[in-house]
């Protein structure tokens, strides 16, 4: 009985270590959730200057040189999310006042809803973030005030459900594509434990293969311009099909997304 | 938020109760708060806890399904999975990254398309099958690999005391 009693002293230990670590991580999250909006207003790309310093000349650099062909940007917030919010921000940006875009947009929605049930995903798990992004994406049709949309993009509620169902779409489609992207996979046996591990569960950090798979499955090419410590002269772009002439544009950092406008 | 979370907990309240699986019974505890439910979980056949009916509790955050519910037994339970106060512990509970107990890379996680009713039938499994690797209740995992008929007897303790016997 006494050696039961210590076990579970320690175990009371062990679990205090764990809250601990759960507050820590709230507080840092915390943190980043008040220095950060999901997405932030416009502001000039070259402004990143000052996030470098002065001896840094690689990024500086390029930042400087990239700043000529993309002088302004939008910064996301870093919450593992900022692949599909910057996407999702970029592309329903280039949809407002296009009734008939956002139409054919839903076309897709419903097919990918369709697809998801054949699939077995139960439509009490899909449809509130089907009917969220549709909800938000009609609010588009007639307007083109750009307040609006960042209040979309800022509201968790919106904003996240937006980003739950894009993911949604990036797993059916790998799903219903495992021929050709399974061999992409390195340390996961089926697509089907691909996708439940990271691409649906929220705040999964986006790599390649959910970047090619979402302008597949939507067919909206984007461009991703590479800013690295790699010793070049300028950030290296990489087009999303290879041979597609974008008009989305995002700038990835190591571990990082944010928007950025082409002049 | 919250709005949403509560739209997603009446659908699948509504789901539970028109196709509830078996030996499962789940819903909110009162109708004023649905973020608060109440399981029965009846022990599954051919293991020692057959015939048990233990009650747990499943609380829900306010951007459920987004995170997953925590869950907690009410009724006594001696096992490998489970926290001395009644906590459990299973992967599908915490989503990827989140590992409070090491889970194989290969377990199911959460994300917003799983439901309450996968959470259940999943505590069910762990009723039937116990993970003695990394537990909760290093006790009970001790004893689950080294003394069998020991553990099963307290199993066999807990399905009476769950009855009321």
């Amino acid at each position: 009985m006494t050696s039961e009693t210590n076990q579970e002293f320690n175990f009371y230990e062990d679990e205090l270590i764990d809250e601990k670590i759960a507050a820590q991580q709230t507080a840092i999250e915390k943190e980043i959730a008040n220095e950060q909006k999901l997405v932030g207003d416009l502001i000039e790309l070259n402004t990143l200057l000052n996030e470098y310093l002065a001896e840094d000349t690689v990024y500086r650099s390029k930042i400087t040189e990239l700043s000529e062909r993309f002088r302004y940007m939008r910064k996301t917030r870093g919450d593992g999310n900022c692949f599909f919010r910057a996407f999702a921000f970029r592309y329903f940006e280039t949809l407002m006042g296009k009734p008939d875009e956002i139409n054919k947009l839903k076309d897709l929605v419903n097919k990918f809803t369709s697809d998801l049930s054949q699939l077995g995903y139960n439509s009490f798990t899909v449809d509130d973030f089907k009917d969220v992004f549709i909800e938000e994406l009609e609010k588009l049709n007639n307007t083109s005030d750009i307040r609006l949309l960042e209040e979309i993009f800022n509201n968790s509620g919106s904003s996240d459900y937006i980003v739950v169902f894009l993911r949604l779409i990036v797993s059916c489609y790998l799903q219903n594509n495992s021929d050709f992207y399974l061999a992409f996979l390195e340390t996961y046996q089926s697509m089907k434990d691909f996708c439940s591990h990271e691409v649906e569960p929220m705040y999964r950090e986006s790599d390649h293969i959910h970047i090619i798979a979402l302008t597949n499955a939507l067919e909206i090419p984007v461009g991703i311009i590479y800013l690295d410590r790699a010793d070049q002269e300028k950030a290296t772009p990489h087009n999303f099909p290879d041979d597609s002439n974008p008009n989305i544009f995002i700038l990835y950092r190591p571990g990082h997304y944010d928007i950025i406008y082409r002049n | 938020m919250a709005g949403s979370a509560l739209r997603r907990l009446m659908a699948e309240f509504k789901q539970l109760t028109q196709n509830p699986p078996e030996g499962i019974v789940a819903g909110p505890i009162s109708e004023d708060n649905f973020f608060e439910w109440e399981s029965l979980i009846t022990g599954p056949e051919g293991t020692p806890f057959e015939d048990g009916v233990f009650v747990a509790n499943l609380s829900f955050p306010n951007d459920y399904p987004l995170s997953p519910p925590s869950m907690k037994f009410v009724s006594e339970i001696f096992h490998p999975n489970i926290y001395p106060d009644g906590r459990v512990c299973i992967s599908i509970l915490h989503p990827p990254g989140d590992d409070p107990t090491g889970y194989e890379s290969s377990s199911e996680r959460w994300s917003p398309v799983q439901s309450i009713e996968k959470i259940l039938i999943s505590v069910v499994s762990m009723l039937a099958e116990p993970n003695d690797e990394s537990p909760a209740n290093v006790d009970a995992a001790k004893m689950y690999r080294e003394d069998r008929s020991k553990f099963n007897d307290i199993a066999r303790k807990s399905v009476r005391k769950s009855l009321g016997l």
